[in-house]
């Protein structure tokens, strides 16, 4: 009987509903975010100075400040990255990684409204470019899609092969 | 029997802790924590020490021509007041300042010498750290001490013109000394060079110069600026250039 009633569950009958299609969604959500997260991170963790020009570049903080966020700023996504990628404080991490990912999208709209030519500096570099070369819309696009991940993965935190589901059974 | 054994197992699994044995999330989530805040705390600091290491090595002396921490080298003090003031921002090492040297250099420099301009050149060298090298560092040095024996302008456009093809080769000591003879240091004056630049004399001044950039919001190279207004360098001509400076002559 409970076999039975656990085959209809709630949504059975619709592959796109059933709690392991969710899961996997979840999966799909976690690794893209947490995989850009960890791969920026990582490129920019080793040259602090590169990265606080890059967050001076905006124009936006104040100047010192905009050094100690820069040299920060790596490392809270390495941490993120890794936590995401894992499986691990899922909910808390995609929102932590959601609040940046809104900051960025601000600072880049900021830069792309207020005329300057500056590249993010999301991926390493940064500074100024050439006008030609900005990618404001992209790299909004981008930050919105990873937005959209963490905002599922908030909403529901239970993804497939996460470390959480493993260590807390 | 069996319902005795039952009975047992459920006292057991009663008295274990909560989640059967798995890791009590909140220790886990406090590590965590921990771990990661202090990872941000020392990177913050230890980048920190590393960028206050940079800023006071080397000797404070301020180059001839420059009149303060962190302005640029005036190539041409005795330029009249009518006319305007090109600011130039270049690194040693950046390959558009090499190409933007090769096309406008010259004009640049003649406009200098026959005081058309107020030529004020920023030597940068954030690429250093973009590159992980120390040559922008190092030839800007070493620009500086030539700049003591008035041969900045030859100093400057001899390294541009031999910069490595490849970005991020750098400049070898050698190398660095060489431009100093090219640029007709010789004798005793390339003694006091060497001397200067060995003990890296202007070094804070160079370091200076890249801190006023960042906060003047001068990011990448090359900018130029002529009476404080960028000059956009996309389809700029000599012609289009010496009107613009032409413009601004008052």
């Amino acid at each position: 009987m409970s076999v039975l009633a656990d085959r209809k569950g709630p949504g059975s009958g619709s592959l796109l509903r059933r709690p392991r299609t969710l899961d996997i969604v979840g999966l799909l959500a976690r690794v893209a975010l947490g995989g850009v997260m960890l791969v920026a991170g990582v490129l920019k963790v080793t040259k602090p100075e590169v990265s606080a020009r890059a967050v001076q570049a905006y124009q936006l903080l104040p100047f010192d400040l905009a050094t100690y966020v820069g040299y920060g700023l790596p490392i809270l996504e390495v941490v993120l990255g890794l936590l995401l990628v894992a499986g691990l404080f899922t909910r808390a991490s995609a929102a932590l990684a959601g609040v940046l990912l809104v900051a960025f999208i601000i600072g880049i709209a900021s830069a792309w409204a207020r005329g300057l030519s500056i590249d993010c500096g999301c991926f390493g570099e940064g500074g100024t470019i050439d006008p030609s070369a900005t990618r404001y819309l992209e790299e909004i696009l981008r930050d919105v899609g990873l937005v959209l991940c963490a905002a599922w993965l908030v909403i529901r935190p239970r993804t497939a092969y996460s470390l959480e589901r493993t260590l807390f059974a | 029997m069996s319902t005795k054994a039952t009975d047992r197992r459920a006292k057991i699994e009663a008295a274990a802790p909560k989640g059967r044995g798995g890791a009590n999330k909140i220790v886990v989530a406090t590590i965590v924590a921990v771990l990661a805040i202090a990872a941000i705390v020392t990177g913050v600091i230890v980048a920190d020490q590393g960028k206050k290491a940079d800023l006071t090595a080397g000797g404070s002396s301020l180059p001839k021509n420059v009149s303060a921490m962190g302005a640029g080298l005036v190539v041409n003090p005795s330029a009249p007041s009518n006319v305007p003031t090109l600011d130039l921002w270049e690194d040693f090492q950046c390959p558009a300042c090499a190409s933007f040297e090769g096309a406008f250099g010259k004009q640049v420099n003649d406009m200098a010498k026959a005081n058309e301009v107020k030529l004020v050149v920023h030597v940068l060298s954030f690429l250093d750290k973009n590159l992980g090298n120390d040559s922008s560092n190092r030839a800007a040095n070493a620009a500086f001490c030539a700049a003591d024996q008035d041969r900045f302008l030859e100093y400057h456009e001899t390294t541009f013109a031999n910069q490595p093809e490849q970005e991020g080769t750098g400049y070898t000591d050698a190398q660095l000394k060489s431009f100093a003879q090219t640029a007709g240091i010789t004798g005793a004056g390339l003694d006091t060079w060497q001397k200067c630049y060995d003990a890296r004399e202007h070094n804070q001044y160079v370091e200076s110069v890249q801190t006023q950039s960042a906060k003047d919001g001068v990011n990448g190279t090359p900018t130029l600026k002529l009476n404080g207004q960028a000059v956009q360098l996309q389809g700029l001509t000599p012609q289009s250039f010496a009107d613009q400076v032409k413009a601004a002559t008052q």
